[in-house]
């Protein structure tokens, strides 16, 4: 990881009444790479998102997207010519026709590409004359992406953009992502669909309870973690493995499985040394990693 | 292009009203006619002082209603989002509407008085260019206080039925309530040119009121000031 992150934020921290929906959240995403940004619902994804765009004004901390600080007005709305956005339920004005919106997000940026956006037009098979409001689910979202990918941004912002897509959708999706990521734009979106997230994605970052609990690249977590399989002579006290890195225990009669985000040699070297009669090391899939690290929590 | 959004999103309104309005002021004319003669001049002035009441009404309903949208209404459906992701101002996104907004009210209260105009020179019942002047200025200047008035209600209240409702209840509240307790600033009497009205000729004055005029503008102006700072404070 190399370069100024293109988003930076420092201790941004976002209350509604009494309630955090984002808790001292420290951020970086590199330029370059595809980071994605998992949580459960309500984990503050979205209000983070919103806080980068200078949607929603955070309660305290401040944080930078492209250089630009996110809480002074006219810097964010400076940076936002510079990054494209497809927001959660691909919201667009249904009082317009599919080239209207075209025609309308065209004429606000300079980095827009005609050609691409024929492309895609043909691509998607989008009704020129139809009017957003009677279109598919599926077709907004393939609209409200046409508007992002037919540009040139600086950064890709999308939250869940594979909602509503169907499989081909999805998979022309990713391969969108994979081919922005090669022209050197960096993109930061959040998804549900963890088997997509794992196929793209450079960096991960977990957010729950509005708690940033992981911000690493994937190699790194897919090296660093590991389920660990024991089986001993005799029932094992879970309290000899409450070790650093150790992140959950579950033991059975004779058997125990230990989650580890790292130092699993010390895990298994202390296993050696209790006798254990079978040692079996796993690597961990994004997905266990996400809910091992959500319930931890 | 925000120009093209705004007219786009007001369109339908703005063109419903504007058919609304023309046809009624024809209609009005063409049936005036028929129990008129040309020479009753006073009382052909008087249906024309009766006319400017519909009109009045009519005209506050359309602004009130063109009023209306915005991204706090936005808010309600989720376009916000893609609006305030636009590299425009959150005051600029609202002063094009005001923009779009004012120029629809002026075509609004300019055609159904030409038509009125065109119609009566047509029937044999000519009316002066001044009168029609004085009718449409009175109706922008005044009015453009509820147009006003909307904006601010409509960055207030994102009700998709609340948000009008609650503008047409300021506006019915507003006229009762000064005509009660302080006529001379019932901005009614002002549109309608009920204070100008000559009762016998029924012909408006000849000075036109420019210093109520820009007093309802400033009051205009500081509503949509205002305007401005509620959407620049609000969250999204």
């Amino acid at each position: 990881m190399t370069g100024t992150p293109v988003i930076q934020t420092r201790d941004l921290t976002k209350s509604y009444g009494g309630v955090a929906a984002v808790r001292g959240l420290n951020l970086s995403v590199e330029p370059n790479r595809i980071t994605a940004f998992l949580g459960q619902n309500g984990a503050g994804k979205s209000t983070t998102i919103k806080m980068l765009l200078g949607m929603v004004r955070p309660s305290c901390g401040d944080g930078t997207v492209l250089g630009k600080r996110i809480t002074d007005a006219k810097e964010n709305c400076e940076m936002r010519r510079s990054v494209a956005y497809v927001a959660e339920n691909k919201p667009l004005y249904g009082y317009m026709t599919v080239e209207q919106t075209i025609r309308f997000a065209s004429s606000l940026y300079s980095d827009w590409r005609t050609n691409v956006a024929k492309k895609l037009l043909n691509e998607y098979k989008l009704p020129l004359q139809r009017k957003v409001k009677s279109l598919s689910k599926g077709m907004r979202t393939k609209l409200a992406l046409l508007l992002a990918f037919a540009r040139r941004p600086e950064l890709l912002i999308l939250d869940e953009p594979s909602e509503g897509l169907d499989p081909v959708g999805i998979e022309l999706l990713l391969q969108m992502l994979v081919a922005q990521a090669s022209q050197g734009v960096p993109i930061f979106f959040s998804s549900h669909q963890i088997a997509e997230v794992e196929r793209v994605a450079d960096d991960i970052c977990i957010l729950d309870n509005g708690r940033l609990l992981v911000n690493a690249s994937l190699d790194h977590l897919r090296e660093s973690y590991r389920r660990i399989d024991l089986v001993f002579p005799f029932a094992p006290p879970e309290y000899e493995f409450q070790i650093a890195g150790v992140e959950r225990i579950h033991s059975q009669g004779h058997e125990m499985r230990v989650f580890a985000s790292k130092n699993a040699e010390a895990v298994i070297e202390h296993a050696r040394d209790l006798n254990a009669v079978s040692v079996e090391v796993a690597p961990v899939a994004l997905r266990d990693i996400f809910l091992e690290t959500v319930k931890e929590n | 292009m925000l120009w093209y959004k705004a007219w786009l999103e007001t369109r339908s309104r703005f063109l419903t009203s504007l058919a609304t309005l023309t046809v009624f002021c024809a209609v009005f004319v063409h049936h005036a006619q028929g129990i008129l003669r040309p020479e009753w001049t006073p009382a052909y002035n008087r249906l024309l002082y009766i006319a400017q009441q519909y009109i009045v009404v009519l005209w506050i309903l359309a602004v009130v209603l063109l009023g209306m949208g915005g991204i706090v209404r936005e808010k309600a459906t989720g376009a916000s989002l893609l609006t305030l992701s636009l590299p425009v101002s959150r005051a600029l996104l609202l002063g094009v509407r005001v923009g779009v907004g004012v120029l629809e009210a002026i075509i609004l209260a300019v055609v159904p008085w030409t038509a009125i105009f065109l119609v009566s020179s047509h029937a044999g019942m000519p009316i002066l260019v001044s009168q029609v002047g004085f009718y449409v200025l009175l109706l922008v200047a005044g009015g453009l206080v509820y147009f006003a008035m909307a904006i601010l209600v409509s960055c207030l209240v994102e009700g998709e039925y609340t948000a009008p409702a609650m503008a047409f209840g300021v506006v019915f509240l507003t006229i009762i309530a000064f005509d009660a307790w302080l006529r001379p600033l019932n901005l009614w009497r002002l549109i309608t040119g009920d204070f100008y009205i000559d009762r016998h000729t029924y012909l408006l004055s000849a000075h036109f009121p420019w210093l109520g005029a820009l007093a309802c503008l400033f009051v205009s102006a500081v509503m949509l000031l205002v305007s401005v700072k509620v959407v620049q404070r609000r969250e999204f």
